[in-house]
């Protein structure tokens, strides 16, 4: 069963339309990012898959139920969402106490997850006074709490040093492993592009792309780069053939339209010399920035 | 629905303001119960001194009240609604198990500061040779009382809470309505035996059973039953309106 189901899912706020007919799923196993530049509407889809906020038209499912209507919903989807959500007077032990009673599960379990999060140590002072870090691992720690078969994070990379956003994909890894399905929402796209199987992006509420990501690499811009002593010769051949073949200041050529498969059996069926032949790509930020239109400088 | 109460007595109890809600309270009714019946002038002719003593133990309504507003505010104020909506997606659940945890605390208040109140009031008269005027059956009467007021009042604030979600609105707009709302309305000719009948102070003062500042005032029980309404048609309204609001923050 799809794990995440989104269909055709619209919220306006007044006037302004944050989700317009977004659809995307995500299977068990998968780890699926979810990208769009700040105010794509990225929150408000997962809070309406959280049943957090209720859409004007559309359904978002989990395991094919509405969130409210999950039997055990600690023990199907654990969330992070972007955000302090700690009383800031209670400690984050407290904090995890409270919502694990409220699951029924164990304080055993919040002390092993404490653990997990390395905030053992930190868990008995007051949260007023975490780092956005802490409450980064602290909200990780709560998601945990039922072992849940499906995973929810906003943001997660948030607010972490690169030690522990590299401890995070790593995790992350590990739980798709073990046949979880990861939603992973962020604006960063490096930083999901180093995790994710594929990526949903959106902008302006709406998908632009669902894709695996290195499909998406090759759709956008990218081509088969071939270089060598008789580049130039392969590239009349080419274009004689019909193919779209552009050169480069170095006499390499650029081909647009045709496999490296296709473009070695011409190289072996004609005999000329190549030293170079593979694959390029158009760097993720630049297809990000294609498919999202987005030009507003760095967010 | 058990875990989900078990959930929201741990969150009441692990935050300081509770306490020093719970600790403040107790600390003024009994500086003033010492006060007032050590210095308090009796007139032979009255009656039940006691009485008048033990109402200062309905100070604790209030406190119940934003203590009540706090059980569901608080959790609006910090975003900690979320994470608790994930774990109890329901929300009519989630506010009953609000209200039964404002009920049990408020209780427990009004039924401890009336306890104090008692202990400190009816010894201390009975040392300047006052007769008290009351039997231990009109202690009992009174101490109940005030615990039911006390839950009541807690449980039109986890109402009035869900209602506005906004904490600082919540409290202000309460304590605004019994300090200055009602006085202003009591100066309206024959309307303050309305207020102090039928309105929520007077339903409360009703239900504490001392009627020694309100003389007007329903009997304890239909006293009861009106404050209890009250709280019914808070909550209700809280829900139907936390219901159908998108949780942002």
């Amino acid at each position: 069963m799809t794990a995440i189901d989104v269909q055709r899912l619209s919220k306006r706020f007044g006037p302004t339309v944050a989700v317009d007919d977004l659809s995307f799923s995500v299977d068990p196993g998968r780890i699926v990012g979810f990208l769009g530049p700040n105010g794509a509407g990225k929150t408000t889809t997962l809070r309406m898959l959280l049943g957090l906020i209720a859409p004007n038209t559309g359904t978002a499912t989990v395991e094919g139920k509405p969130y409210a209507e999950l039997d055990d919903p600690v023990r199907t989807v654990g969330a992070v969402l972007d955000g302090g959500m700690l009383h800031p007077g209670r400690s984050g032990r407290n904090h995890l106490r409270s919502l694990a009673r409220g699951a029924g599960v164990s304080d055993a379990r919040a002390a092993e997850l404490l653990e997990l999060v390395a905030l053992t140590g930190a868990a008995d002072r007051r949260a007023g006074g975490y780092s956005l870090g802490m409450r980064q691992r602290l909200g990780l720690a709560a998601a945990l709490l039922g072992d849940p078969r499906v995973l929810v994070l906003d943001e997660p990379a948030n607010g972490l040093d690169p030690q522990g956003i590299r401890w995070l994909r790593d995790f992350l890894r590990a739980l798709a492993a073990e046949g979880r399905a990861v939603l992973v929402s962020s604006h960063v796209l490096a930083e999901v592009g180093q995790t994710a199987d594929e990526v949903v992006v959106i902008t302006h509420g709406r998908s632009v792309a669902q894709a695996p990501l290195d499909e998406l690499t090759a759709r956008a811009g990218g081509g088969t780069r071939v270089a060598g002593p008789d580049a130039a010769r392969l590239g009349e051949l080419l274009r004689a053939d019909g193919a779209e073949v552009a050169q480069d200041a170095d006499g390499a050529l650029l081909v647009r339209d045709r496999t490296g498969e296709q473009i070695g059996r011409l190289v072996a069926a004609e005999g000329v010399v190549i030293s170079e032949l593979g694959p390029v790509g158009s760097s993720l930020e630049e297809i990000f920035f294609e498919l999202t239109g987005s030009s507003e400088g760095p967010s | 629905m058990s875990h989900a109460i078990a959930a929201e007595l741990f969150k009441l109890r692990t935050t300081r303001t509770t306490w020093a809600i719970s600790l403040g309270i107790l600390a003024l009714v009994a500086v003033i119960s010492v006060v007032a019946a050590l210095a308090g002038d009796y007139d032979a002719d009255d009656e039940s001194p006691a009485v008048d003593l033990l109402a200062i133990g309905e100070l604790s309504q209030v406190f119940g009240l934003v203590l009540g507003i706090l059980v569901v505010a608080t959790e609006f104020r910090h975003g900690t609604i979320t994470p608790s909506l994930l774990v109890v997606p329901d929300r009519v659940r989630l506010v009953l198990a609000k209200l039964a945890v404002g009920l049990i605390g408020g209780f427990l208040l009004g039924l401890i500061v009336s306890l104090v109140c008692a202990a400190l009031v009816l010894p201390l008269l009975g040392t300047r040779d006052v007769a008290t005027g009351v039997d231990a059956g009109d202690v009992a009467r009174i101490v109940a009382g005030n615990a039911v007021a006390t839950a009541l009042f807690a449980g039109i604030g986890v109402g009035l809470g869900a209602l506005l979600r906004n904490q600082v609105a919540a409290i202000v707009g309460a304590l605004g309505y019994l300090f200055v709302v009602e006085p202003l309305l009591g100066i309206i000719p024959g309307f303050s035996d309305v207020i102090s009948r039928w309105f929520p102070s007077g339903a409360a003062d009703a239900t504490g059973g001392g009627g020694a500042f309100n003389p007007n005032g329903l009997d304890q029980v239909p006293g009861g039953l009106l404050l209890a309404a009250y709280t019914g048609l808070f909550v209700v309204a809280g829900l139907l309106l936390v219901r159908r609001k998108d949780v942002s923050a």
